[in-house]
């Protein structure tokens, strides 16, 4: 006849090693999954989709993005007919093609001076929206290369075939 | 007097309990600072300070590609030159085989003399103009996974706002 241990109080001793083993992968995955890097990109921007459009392979050293976009509800139609510039010059929505983005550019391009960087050397990274009328991008573009910028690039998100 | 120590008693029992409250609260801080962003690119495009009209160091004429809108913004035509290509999805893969015809061979080094010039109208939904430039500038190698550049010089024409109705 086997023994019979004695049986205790009632308590059970759980080994939490495992658990912590576990939570500490958990860890390790969102750590390298994370990326804690302060991105310009504005969620509002619906940008258009392209099969060529990658992440660039060398990080460009200046860089201003310019986000238009329109403010859509939760099924994505707008609710605005105009488009906005999201989160620029201390505003979040500005008139694209208005006097404040205007002072806005300007203010920037006197800080990159004061850094010692001429605004020609700066890329004005541009996520327009893809229903935003080209002309309005165009004019944008205009403003900026009025306060010295000459190096542009067009964001698009990647399509996945 | 001292107790003394009894034999065998070098274990030290350590309670797991705070050290999984902090682990939790760090996996809980991961969870709300995850950001999950779809993979962005851009394209370059060349605008000098003068305008469409400065002088360009290409020594070839430029391509141009045009973009014309219907009135509610969505692509009317898009031309190569005085050929039009229509108005569907497969103009833009049109255009692109029409570009690597221009180019002869990707990579050469006439081609990186090249430059599109895109027309398009004021009131074109700027997703078209997108696919224009990605048609003008390669093509992504399905085996390779890698873009295959055609022409990396584009610029855009000055912009002609509607005429404003009288």
């Amino acid at each position: 006849m086997a023994k019979r241990s004695k049986m205790s109080s009632g308590d059970v001793e759980l080994d939490m090693t495992p658990m912590i083993d576990i939570v500490f992968q958990l860890i390790t995955f969102f750590l390298l999954v994370n990326n804690f890097e302060q991105t310009e990109a504005d969620e509002r921007v619906k940008l258009p989709k392209d099969s060529l459009a990658k992440p660039p392979e060398v990080k460009v050293k200046h860089e201003m993005t310019l986000n238009v976009g329109y403010l859509r509800d939760m099924d994505g139609a707008r609710t605005n007919p105009s488009a906005f510039l999201f989160n620029f010059a201390d505003k979040d929505m500005l008139q694209p093609l208005s006097k404040d983005t205007e002072a806005g550019l300007a203010r920037e391009a006197r800080i990159y001076k004061q850094q010692g960087t001429e605004p020609k050397d700066v890329t004005i990274r541009i996520r327009s929206d893809g229903d935003v009328p080209t002309g309005e991008v165009q004019q944008l573009i205009k403003l900026c290369q009025d306060q010295g910028y000459e190096k542009f690039a067009i964001s698009a998100r990647q399509a996945v075939e | 007097m001292a107790r003394k120590r009894p034999e065998g008693a070098g274990k030290v029992k350590m309670d797991m309990t705070p050290m999984i409250d902090i682990v939790f609260q760090l996996i809980t801080f991961f969870v709300f600072t995850l950001k999950v962003i779809e993979p962005e690119g851009d394209f370059n495009i060349n605008m000098p300070a003068g305008g469409a009209g400065a002088s360009t160091e290409t020594v070839m004429p430029d391509i141009k590609v045009k973009l014309r809108a219907n009135p509610d913004g969505t692509l009317g035509a898009l031309f190569l030159g005085q050929r039009n290509l229509g108005n569907s999805d497969d103009s833009f893969k049109q255009l692109n085989i029409e570009i690597l015809k221009l180019i002869g061979t990707p990579g050469n080094e006439l081609a990186k003399d090249m430059q599109v010039e895109i027309d398009a109208d004021y009131t074109l939904h700027f997703r078209y103009v997108i696919s224009a430039v990605g048609a003008c500038s390669g093509r992504l190698d399905k085996r390779s996974n890698k873009v295959v550049k055609y022409i990396e010089k584009i610029k855009f024409t000055p912009p002609k706002p509607p005429a404003a109705a009288s």
